[in-house]
């Protein structure tokens, strides 16, 4: 059945369809529909669990609590709250437990622009919190594709045991579409792990061995859960490496966008190739380096100051030409004009 | 047997010789044999600091939390699994300091979990610094001229909910503590236990004690039983107050 939604509820159902049964959060905009979506569906059927947690820091770590207890659990925020979740994301990785943060990108740093979209938190999920850890990161660019990816978030989530990063914006979280949600159809990943209550597990935080118990001053030990993690998100990352590649003969300049940027650089692709990354992280090295070999120019466009192009920049090892987008306008016009400028060449 | 419940292979534990926490660890394990708690029907989460160490020793699924979260992750996990004990084990620092905030808001909601809190006054595991519950005048690390802010009034905050159990005992009073901790797992709501704990090592040798035994006495002879009944204890009583 067709349903005309936006990009919150689209997340929200898709959450729902990949089986999540709980959900904790604080209010923050733009995501805060997402957390009314739950509070309402949980007034409507108990077995789905809501908490209005007292903070963000609640609510990450109520996420991984619900998950070890065996539901399939999430929690949506923006850039502040964002970083009060980043240290209970690092947690998730060292325990290995299956979770599902989404944050709706809004302009910062602090407070910032609370309305308005940025890119600005692109970099923060895979370096905010401490230590090497390897998140998956998926960023769609429609309505539709909010509902799949949160979906694919889920299994994601589920197969590398570790929370998954799911982005949007507070362009694409308002943006209302047309969508055939019975048309997307995308495989579950059960919940394989047991939940608590069933074994004599010690989860913790502390550098462990295999069997759980805490090692803190073993390298061996840390190198061994470090070595097995790396290779599992490799792995996994492997089957969701999901970009968009738009060719274009008679162009010498590849544009690279993502999210709801790829969306509004779209018409430019009847003069230019587009690469549009869909999973951020682990970085699409192998798929970028191909497709971007036989242009002069590497154009990276995004809301935020660069934070892309620089792993762009360290992948290809060439220069790119960066076109941000700032303080939350998002205008085909502006990158249209910065292209002129530093092309030195008339844009269409 | 209570002794199931102990993780014996992970001995001898982190703890220092004639820390509390050992107490608190046999008088749970003995109140859990008592309800019929084993890994199939219950789980411990506990926090960062010496006394978070415990899930280590206790033969259950348990979670050993980052600093201050114990609250909101016992609580998600209760919602989700309503038919498992949960039980909070921490320290003050990490409850009513960097896990302050969740402690007024899960004991606002009620949230059904127990909350067995380990008070020895001090950041024990850093070192000895002064924590939210050193009392007025004591030199720590990080006091060296005295503690000169008032600690936290662990029940009154407590009472700020509109219901409660609040119990208060200490690591000399066993058989008191045993019944402490077997209560405020039957009660049906959000159960808070305070016990008055020794840290010997990295408290009470710089104020002037030379054994945990030392401290142990100072226990037996400033508390004393509360009379049935009230509804606040005094500073040196031992006793449950409930609001259902």
């Amino acid at each position: 059945m067709k349903k005309l939604i936006n990009g919150n509820e689209a997340t929200f159902l898709g959450a729902v369809k990949a089986g999540a049964t709980f959900f904790a959060g604080y209010p923050i905009t733009p995501s805060s529909e997402i957390l009314i979506q739950a509070a309402e569906l949980n007034a409507k059927n108990p077995n789905f669990k809501f908490i209005q947690s007292e903070d963000e820091l609640a609510a990450a770590n109520a996420v991984i609590g619900a998950s070890l207890a065996g539901a399939k659990a999430f929690t949506a925020t923006s850039g502040p709250g964002f970083s009060l979740m980043q240290e209970t994301i690092g947690y998730g990785h060292q325990l290995e437990v299956p979770a599902v943060y989404i944050n709706v990108m809004r302009v910062g740093p602090a407070t910032g622009m609370p309305t308005r979209p940025s890119q600005h938190d692109i970099l923060q999920t895979k370096y905010g919190s401490s230590g090497d850890y390897f998140p998956l990161v998926f960023y769609p660019n429609s309505v539709e594709e909010c509902y799949r990816y949160a979906i694919v978030a889920f299994n994601a989530a589920e197969e590398s045991r570790s929370p998954v990063i799911f982005l949007s914006d507070a362009f694409l979280s308002h943006l209302t579409e047309v969508v055939d949600l019975d048309a997307i159809a995308v495989d579950i990943v059960p919940r394989t792990m047991p939940p608590l209550g069933s074994a004599k597990r010690t989860f913790t935080g502390l550098t462990h061995n295999e069997d759980l118990s805490p090692r803190t001053a073993d390298t061996g030990a840390f190198i061994r859960w470090h070595e097995k993690i790396k290779a599992r998100h490799e792995e996994v990352a492997a089957r969701y490496a999901h970009f968009e590649f738009t060719g274009n003969k008679k162009s010498d300049t590849l544009l690279i966008a993502y999210g709801i940027t790829s969306r509004v650089i779209a018409p430019l692709k009847t003069d230019y190739a587009i690469f549009r990354p869909i999973r951020i992280f682990p970085f699409l090295s192998e798929e970028l380096k191909r497709c971007a070999k036989n242009f002069e120019h590497i154009v990276v466009v995004e809301a935020n100051d660069g934070q892309y192009a620089m792993l762009v920049e360290s992948e290809l090892k060439r220069d790119v030409i960066r076109i941000p987008l700032l303080g939350g306008k998002i205008s085909l016009e502006t990158v249209k004009q910065d292209l002129r400028k530093k092309l030195g060449r008339e844009v269409n | 047997m209570y002794r199931d419940l102990i993780r014996l292979d992970r001995f001898p534990t982190k703890w220092c010789p004639g820390c509390g926490i050992g107490q608190i660890l046999i008088q749970l394990s003995k109140s859990m044999d008592q309800l019929g708690l084993d890994h199939t029907n219950s789980t411990i989460i506990t926090g960062i600091g010496c006394t978070g160490r415990l899930s280590g020793y206790v033969n259950i699924d348990t979670v050993y939390t980052l600093h201050g979260r114990t609250l909101p992750m016992a609580e998600a996990i209760k919602t989700v699994n309503p038919n498992l004990k949960v039980i909070v084990v921490s320290g003050d620092g990490d409850l009513a300091s960097i896990g302050g905030n969740h402690l007024i808001h899960a004991a606002r909601r009620n949230a059904d979990i127990t909350v067995i809190c380990n008070n020895n006054q001090i950041y024990g595991l850093t070192g000895g610094q002064a924590g939210p519950t050193t009392p007025l005048g004591t030199r720590t690390v990080s006091t060296p001229a005295g503690a000169q802010r008032n600690p936290i009034n662990l029940q009154n905050l407590i009472k700020c909910a509109a219901k409660y159990s609040y119990a208060r005992t200490t690591s000399y009073h066993q058989i008191h503590m045993q019944k402490c901790i077997r209560e405020a797992i039957e009660w049906p709501g959000f159960a808070f236990v305070e016990i008055i704990s020794q840290c010997i090592e990295n408290n009470g040798r710089r104020i002037g004690f030379n054994s945990a035994w030392e401290m142990l006495q100072l226990y037996k002879r400033t508390y004393k039983r509360a009379p049935r009944g009230k509804d606040s204890l005094e500073p040196d009583e031992i006793g449950i107050i409930r609001q259902g």
